[in-house]
């Protein structure tokens, strides 16, 4: 049976003079005939009438499939979904759980209960299969279920009412890019991050300058907050973890013995720290007792949205690669077009929005599209898909056509002009995205391989994306370590401090998909629209391709739908 | 042996010994490290590799032993010595099999190579899962020289050890498996294998193998999956372990099964499925690919396949033809201009027409990987090419070492004026080339067959030459002798009467020198031609035809002397080309359109003439130039000293005191806070005197003159250890490495002004004396400051092991005239040298003279090195040692006779030569031989010599660094004669025949395999072992001077990188077989892309230093200014260094018409500098922003 797109529906019926309803175009998309389906659909439309609804479908449908029983379970198990979010919403409260810290794999044992405090089942909530059957299989099954009473078809239009949408950007930087690659520049952009990470440590430990620490006299209790400067592992086993303020530096030894090993596994050059312990008879270091990471606050207090809406977290869509998967991103876009992602009105891009040119050696040779300024036309015309009054916004990624070093401004005029699709914005990587209250950190998530590489499996792995993110958090720095994979811009400011907590922390570049919370903090990172390359193959990476987290701004409860 | 030869021996071993004498009685003196000399002579292998391994009974056993069997049967045998404990001191089982396994490898390395110290760092005893042990093999970077076989086999000694021992067969880990297909994939991606086994291969090699392969991290690229593994100690690719996994077994599988097919204990079934390629290979090509494994010359790469089909460049299609539809052709291959680099020109795009053609042959300068260009041509591409330049080539190997020929064809150009001209003389190529508008041809490039045979390439269609035409001749009937003997025929350069009556009386094909390039001109302007020259006019015996576009270019793409008028070309030597035509002398016409065949108007498509010309001339046609061979430039040729970074005179540690320059004499003159001068504290060996009990780190003791000896304390219980019978210190009670070196003060003024004293300079001798900042060797024993005022009193400074050397690229020569060499036959008779290469004897300068194996040419700058070595050397005696000075040289013919080391990197030994003369070229030319003694082939290669008795003197183990790779590139034993079996065998592949068979010429239009003719024609090998050995090299092509063309490529003598890259361009554009656009875009592709990605990168994730003192910082300093010393603190990579080469890459780009990709890359590049570097909020976009 052929996949109708949506948009030849909407197409076929526009060359018939008629407008349709969202929902309707669904219902004859999953006709088992669509163009039957739509010549009976005109027929029933009264005379005078200017678009086709639901009903007039709905009329056909029942006409001509006469066992819905399969479909219908399913529906009713929407229904309850549906309820049960309406419930959470109404209830304001989407304090998380228990379950939360237990959210793991996503197909796998314990399938992470999006409904906090709620028994309900994890219908549509995890991304299994079961997900899938309401999208991609949903053209195969005759049927569609008639729209949950609760949303009269007559609803679509004012859920996506513009005047409620509410969007800001902060930690934008693009076209405030004021470094010129001098020393001083990298020495601001350092101090800046020590300033700001040393303040949420402050009031956690009573810090002494490094020179000062260095006059007190042996045995005393001394705390230090510093970026490290170094960490290495002793003969004997323990850890010397070297800290840099404005004033110098100083040795910290972590004892092996001290319950701290666990933690010192974490520590990555360049975050700031705060160590507290007694200084060595001869003052030359400092035994820790304790070591602190900025951290999020486990009492962080979410925002939310005061309407059920939904935003779409995508990342690396890839156009012009090979392995660029259209039939699953119009399957996305085919979505969005449907009743049931009606509240969906927001659509955040982690960058990698085309494969870019001269990213890799002999790319050209692996490349659709070779033209980078075709790329993003291709692009662009693959954003139109999406239904016009989404909002959309935008940070660029390792593969487009910015500079790779840390902060990413948001591409040149020239790329934005051929981007000017749906009004996108498009702000610097990483930027804070707040839409209808709920703050969301975008940052594409080029540390995250170092994060991988550099921590054990256990605390971050390619297949749990989502706690390399966690490590971030904690760090309250989206890029620590310098000198290694990250690349960094020195500018007036450091962009990659998290100085506010997010609400929700988006990124994407590794391709894999996985979520969780940490300290209330959702962090997502999504898959990809890249199917396996011949690269990622010979390295083993079997990435998650097309799969779109939908984020309920209200309850900031996650669905991923799968689009393969 | 001939007596001849052995006069030749005796007489250079005689000097040794005369220099060997001084030098012991200077060494015995105790001024040195060690009171001996430490260079042993090494008469055989056998000697070399018990020297190099410091094995004791290994060389008589394997001499024994190579007798009666190969040398890898012999290394095999030798286990069961070193297990039984007949040959070697260890206690250990380990070190059984360390001791087994290193003399294998340095056996089949013939003791020459680094590789069984450097490229071993031990055996291990490991625990199984199971509780059973087994052996655990370290290897390191440097077993890279020991080559495939000697690897594998390594592997496979130290399993028959483990077998004799009892020992139980390794058992990997599922994980290690995993982690070795990872890890040899990585270490392919980051640093490159000849050859690379898919995962599966090396996963079924890591299950099979019953040795665990380990080593030493060699890159920083770490696994990203398999880390933390116990039995591996790192995560970043071992390149050792790689090497022989990959290079080793499983390239050489089936070598290997050749041995363990012959030892009961050893089994390795699994070999067979790897040899069969049955393993992680699947689909087409199975059988190519195991094949290939086979033969030893798949380094090649590009085996330029030699298509079985008479042509491969026709579709299957076309191949159904009964009749093939083009000529026999090579494939061309793309390979060599990969990596192509700014300022190193492309010569000939691959297989172009109008580049090099291929002509066999060997002249007395080549062979050995090199290739013969005539030295017009060399002028001709703007002086980039000179005598050993390297260049990379299409075929038949990978890379060939440039040398002068002028016995070939030369180039031929377009001038501005409209003239066609071939030049055969460099100095009128000198003095046209400002007028060359093209160069239509490069002239001819000579290829000796031996580099077919070493290179297993098919041989390749031959160019039609004189050569191959006088055997055609003389079979034809011809009486050849009596031809060449009438003083009024010149046969290689006959008349025109004479070629055309030859070839119509003789039924043979037309003289080479009157065959044009008909394969390179289409049918439809053959017949251009043909009618246009019918319509021209004989005037004065130049015929004038109309110029045309097509006119024009046939004749120029024929290679047809002309010149031009507006409207007319005037073709002085028109007859062979108006017969070839198919056109009388009348200028009739003797064929029509309708007489040509389809056949011959379809061959090659087309494009190809020679089947016209074939059915319209009057007599046979051969193909002149079917082969062209494409190629660039590689590295220039090198000619200079090897001086450390920065230079040193002395090894003497002076710590930071000597600023930047390390200059001894600052650093004596620092004050330290009590205001003694030059008092610094320094790491220094330390030593007692054996009669005064007294410490010094001095070699001598002060008070009683005697010879001190190194002094271990270990420096946590203070115990004085001795070394054990392997050289290590071990301290009994704490059970680690002792070494004698120590930190404390000495007094540096006084041991610099005592020094002074001693050899009775001033400060004056000099102007400045470099020491190093602190000793890199084990004991940090430190050498006498004497040596290092000498030494900069005569300008000549020390390599790291105290020698003085001096660099030069290799280049092979067989035979020499004294007179070239600027010498006279005088010399040349001293040295021994009685007869000319025809036996007659040697009187004339000019004579034509054999080289001798162990003789060498010295370029000017090495014989002006040479002599301030000598200088230096006999200072040394005179004033530090107190004995008679040496050298006694006042000129560089005084040189003439000496001896001299020749020793390459990598290696561990050095090869005795003798000096007979000097060449303006800047290369070392030697015997290939001497090359090959001393592992070098010459594609480019370089490598030192060292004036004798310096190396005897100064040279000394305990100055190396300790650390991988110090002992790589010291000679720790020489060779004082070269047994031609105990060579690097690639030299026995060199032709040593004065002329080819037609038999060959024959066979490379079949594209047939070298092998094919290899009965008829003699090369190296065939001599081996026969009383020939060393004499009866015979060459194909003279050539009138070995030092011809520039004496320095244009790359050496041309300015920065820009004007480099612009004359690089320039010449693209001016020559026909290169296309510029492709080598723009190759250039920024290859270079100035990953050139500012690379800055980029590094630019964002960089290192600080502090300009006051050094201090490097990771990071940049919260504070901003120096921690250590409170001085500016600046970055290492600035904005100019990333941002150099863009403007002109994107110009280039422009230019030269390159792809759109490639313009984008730079453009976003470019925005990416912009994004970094510029404010935003400070741009100024226009003149408004003034206003």
């Amino acid at each position: 049976m052929p996949l109708e797109s949506n948009a030849r529906i909407v197409k076929e019926l526009a060359a018939r003079g008629y407008n349709a309803e969202r929902e309707a175009v669904t219902l004859l998309a999953n006709e088992s005939d669509p163009a039957a389906a739509i010549d009976a659909a005109v027929d029933v439309a009264p005379d005078n009438a200017l678009r086709i609804t639901a009903d007039h479908v709905r009329t056909i449908a029942r006409d001509r499939s006469p066992d819905p029983t399969d479909v219908g379970n399913q529906s009713s198990a929407q229904n309850d979904s549906e309820s049960a979010r309406n419930d959470v919403s109404a209830d304001q409260s989407p304090v998380e759980m228990e379950g939360s810290t237990t959210h793991t794999d996503r197909d796998g044992e314990p399938a992470r209960s999006s409904h906090s405090g709620s028994e309900q089942p994890p219908e549509a909530v995890s991304s299994d299969s079961s997900l899938s059957a309401s999208t991609s299989e949903s053209s195969v099954s005759p049927n569609e279920p008639p729209a949950p009473p609760d949303k009269p078809p007559s609803s679509s239009e004012s859920a996506r009412e513009l005047a409620q949408r509410e969007i800001s950007v902060g930690n934008d930087m693009t076209g405030r890019s004021t470094g010129t690659g001098e020393y001083a520049d990298f020495v601001r952009t350092f101090r800046d991050r020590y300033e700001r990470l040393s303040k949420l440590l402050r009031g956690r430990v009573n810090h002494r300058p490094a020179d000062a620490i260095a006059d007190m006299p042996g045995g005393s209790d001394a705390a230090m907050i510093g970026l490290v400067n170094d960490v290495r592992s002793t003969k004997s086993g323990h850890w010397l973890v070297e800290l840099e303020d404005t004033t110098g530096t100083f040795p910290a030894l972590i004892m092996k013995d001290k319950g701290l090993a666990d933690v010192v596994d974490e520590i990555l050059m360049d975050e700031c720290l705060a160590v507290e312990g007694t200084l060595a008879d001869d003052a030359g270091i400092l035994f820790a007792d304790s070591l602190h990471f900025p951290d999020v606050p486990r009492t962080h207090q979410t925002g939310a949205a005061d309407r059920h809406v939904q935003a779409a977290l995508i990342s690396d869509v890839h156009v012009g690669s090979d392995e660029f998967m259209a039939d699953a991103w119009s399957r996305f876009t085919d979505w969005l077009h449907t009743p049931e992602a009606e509240p969906v009105e927001y659509l955040l891009l982690a960058g990698d929005m085309v494969e870019g040119v001269g990213v890799y050696p002999d790319q050209d040779e692996e490349l659709e599209i070779v033209d980078i300024y075709d790329q993003y036309e291709a692009f662009a015309e693959y954003l139109k898909e999406v239904p016009a009054d989404t909002e959309i916004v935008m940070i660029p990624g390792n593969h487009d056509a910015v500079r790779l070093a840390e902060p990413q401004p948001g591409f040149n005029d020239e790329i934005r002009s051929i981007m000017d699709v749906h009004d996108a914005q498009i702000v610097s990587n990483p930027a804070t995205v707040t839409v209808e209250g709920v703050d969301v950190l975008m940052y594409h998530g080029v540390s995250l391989d170092e994060v991988i590489a550099e921590l054990p499996e256990a605390k971050a792995s390619y297949d749990e994306p989502h706690k390399a993110m966690y490590q971030l958090l904690k760090k309250r720095h989206v890029a620590p370590q310098f000198g290694g994979h990250t690349r960094v811009a020195p500018e007036e400011r450091d962009y990659l401090v998290i100085d506010n907590v997010p609400d929700v922390f988006h990124t994407g570049h590794v391709h894999k998909l996985g979520w969780g919370k940490y300290h209330n903090v959702l962090a997502v990172n999504s898959g990809c629209w890249q199917a396996q390359t011949d690269f990622q193959k010979s390295v083993n990476i079997d990435p998650d391709a097309g799969y779109a987290p939908i984020l309920d701004l209200d309850t900031l409860d996650m669905t991923v739908r799968k689009f393969t | 042996m001939r007596p001849d030869d052995k006069r030749y021996f005796a007489r250079i071993e005689d000097r040794l010994d005369e220099a060997w004498a001084v030098a012991e009685a200077a060494k015995e003196q105790g001024r040195d490290p060690e009171p001996e000399i430490e260079i042993p002579v090494a008469r055989d292998m056998a000697d070399r590799v018990e020297n190099i391994l410091g094995i004791d009974g290994v060389a008589v056993r394997v001499r024994e032993l190579e007798g009666q069997m190969s040398r890898e049967e012999a290394a095999l045998e030798l286990v069961k010595d070193f297990v039984d404990g007949s040959v070697g001191d260890y206690d250990s089982r380990e070190g059984k099999v360390e001791g087994a396994v290193r003399t294998a490898v340095a056996l089949l390395t013939e003791g020459v190579v680094a590789a069984p110290i450097e490229g071993i760092d031990r055996v291990e005893l490991l625990e199984n899962d199971d509780g059973t042990e087994f052996i655990n093999v370290y290897y390191a970077g440097p077993i890279r020289s020991a080559g495939g076989t000697a690897q594998a086999l390594s592997v496979l000694v130290a399993d028959y050890a483990r077998a004799l021992l009892g020992i139980d067969e390794y058992k990997p880990r599922d994980v290690e498996v995993e982690r070795y297909a990872e890890e040899i994939a990585l270490y392919d991606t980051e640093t490159g294998l000849q050859y690379t086994p898919k995962d599966k291969e090396s996963k079924f090699i890591a299950k099979h193998i019953p040795i665990m392969l380990d080593g030493e991290a060699t890159s920083d690229e770490e696994v990203s999956g398999f880390r933390d593994l116990e039995r591996v100690d790192t995560n970043s690719a071992r390149g050792g372990m790689c090497l022989v996994a990959a290079e080793g077994i499983a390239l050489k599988a089936p070598k290997i099964q050749r041995y363990t097919r012959n030892l009961d204990e050893v089994d390795w079934p699994w070999l067979q499925d790897l040899i069969d390629g049955t393993i992680g290979r699947d689909g087409v090509g199975d059988g190519d690919d195991a094949s290939d494994a086979d033969d030893d010359a798949a380094a090649a790469g590009d085996d330029g396949d030699p298509a079985e089909a008479a042509d491969p460049d026709v579709s299957a299609v076309d191949e159904q033809h009964t009749e093939p539809a083009g000529p026999p052709r090579a494939e061309s291959a793309q390979k060599f201009l990969r990596d192509l680099i700014a300022g190193r020109p492309v010569f000939t795009h691959p297989s172009e027409a109008g580049g090099f053609r291929l002509r066999y042959g060997r002249a007395r300068n080549h062979g050995f990987a090199t290739g013969g260009v005539h030295p017009a041509t060399m002028h001709i591409v703007d002086d980039f090419l000179a005598a050993g330049t390297q260049i990379k080539t299409e075929r038949p190997g990978k890379a060939h070492g440039v040398v002068p020929v002028d016995s070939i064809d030369g180039p031929t150009v377009r001038l501005a004026n409209g003239e066609v001209r071939q030049i055969d003389d460099p100095e009128e190529a000198k003095a046209i080339r400002n007028g060359i508008e093209k160069v239509l041809d490069l002239g001819e490039y000579l290829v000796n067959y031996g580099e077919f045979i070493e290179n297993n390439h098919a041989l390749a269609p031959a160019s039609y030459v004189y050569e191959w035409w006088v055997q055609e001749f003389e079979a034809a009937g011809a009486d050849v002798q009596a031809l060449s003997d009438d003083p009024g025929v010149d046969l290689e350069h006959p008349s025109v009467e004479a070629a055309l009556e030859w070839a119509e009386a003789y039924d043979c094909p037309l003289h080479p020198e009157y065959t044009y390039l008909w394969h390179d001109i289409s049918v439809q302007a053959f017949e251009t031609l043909a009618d246009a020259v019918a319509d021209g006019d004989v005037v004065e015996g130049v015929l004038a035809i109309e110029r045309t576009e097509t006119t024009r270019e046939a004749l120029e793409a024929l290679l047809v002397e002309h010149a031009a008028t507006p409207d007319a070309l005037r073709i002085p030597t028109w007859r062979p080309l108006a017969r070839s035509l198919g056109v009388d002398d009348g200028l009739r016409k003797t064929w029509a359109a309708d007489d040509l065949s389809a056949d011959a108007r379809e061959w090659d498509g087309g494009d190809n003439a020679v089947r016209a010309v074939a059915e319209v001339a009057p007599f046979e046609i051969r193909e002149r130039a079917p082969t062209r061979i494409g190629n660039r430039m590689g590295r220039p040729e090198k000619s200079e000293s090897r001086d450390l970074s920065p230079a040193v005179h002395t090894l003497f540690p002076i710590t930071e005191a000597g600023g930047p320059q390390r200059d001894v004499a600052e650093a004596a003159n620092v004050m330290d806070d009590t205001g003694r001068r030059g008092r610094l504290e320094v790491e220094v060996a330390d030593r007692v005197c054996p009669d005064c009990g007294e410490h010094t780190y001095r070699a001598l003791c002060p008070d009683c003159e005697t010879h001190t000896d190194l002094h271990y304390e270990c420096g946590q219980c203070g115990t004085v250890c001795e070394p054990d019978e392997a050289g290590r210190v071990v301290c009994p009670r704490c059970e680690w490495e002792v070494t004698a070196a120590n930190r404390r003060e000495i007094d540096v003024h006084d041991a610099y002004h005592s020094a002074m004293e001693a050899v009775g300079e001033r400060e004056s001798a000099f102007e400045i004396l470099k020491g190093v900042q602190g000793l890199t060797s084990r004991n940090k024993t430190p050498e006498p400051i004497e040596k290092g005022v000498l030494r900069a009193k005569n300008g000549v400074t020390s390599f790291k092991d105290g020698t003085v050397r001096y660099d030069m690229t290799d280049l092979p020569v067989t035979a020499v005239r004294p007179e070239e060499l600027d010498v006279t036959a005088d010399h040349f008779r001293e040295l021994g040298y009685e007869t000319d290469i025809d036996g007659e004897p040697l009187r004339h300068d000019d004579q034509l003279v054999e080289l001798k194996v162990q003789d060498i040419v010295l370029s000017d700058g090495a014989a002006e090195h040479m002599l301030k070595t000598a200088d230096f050397v006999d200072d040394l005696l005179a004033q530090f040692y107190g004995l008679d000075r040496f050298y006694e040289v006042n000129e560089r013919d005084d040189l003439v006779g000496e001896l001299v080391f020749g020793m390459a990197p990598h290696t561990s030994a050095a090869t005795v030569g003798r000096v007979v003369g000097f060449t303006s070229a800047a290369v070392g030319y030697a015997h290939p031989y001497f090359h090959a003694a001393k592992r070098r082939n010459c594609d480019g290669d370089e490598d030192c010599v060292m004036l004798l008795m310096d190396g005897l003197l100064n040279f000394s183990k305990t100055f190396l660094p300790d650390q991988r790779g110090g002992r790589m590139d010291a000679p720790l034993v020489m060779s004082s004669r070269i047994d031609p079996a105990e060579i690097d065998d690639e030299a026995h592949n060199v032709d040593i025949v004065r002329e080819y068979p037609v038999e060959l010429y024959e066979a490379t239009l079949e594209m047939a395999d070298p092998e094919s003719v290899e009965e008829l024609i003699q090369i190296g090998e065939d001599t081996l072992g026969t009383d020939d050995e060393y004499h009866g090299f015979d060459h194909t092509h003279d050539t009138t001077d070995i030092a011809m063309g520039p004496d320095l490529s244009a790359y050496k003598t041309l300015g920065d990188m820009m004007e480099k890259m612009d004359a690089q361009l320039e010449l693209a554009r001016k020559l026909r077989a290169v296309d510029e656009t492709d080598v723009a875009e190759r250039v920024i592709e290859y270079h100035f892309l990953p050139d500012i990605i690379g800055n980029l990168r590094a630019f964002s994730r960089q290192e600080t230093r502090c300009l006051d003192c050094g201090e490097k910082y990771r990071r940049m300093p919260l504070s901003g200014d120096c921690r250590e010393c409170g001085g500016r603190v600046n970055l290492t990579v600035h904005e100019g260094s990333v941002s150099k080469y863009v403007d002109t890459a994107i110009e280039v780009a422009d230019r030269f018409g390159c792809r759109p990709y490639t313009k984008q890359r730079l453009q976003v590049l470019d925005d990416s500098l912009e994004s970094i570097f510029e404010d935003d909020t400070n741009k100024q976009s226009g003149i408004a922003d003034f206003m």
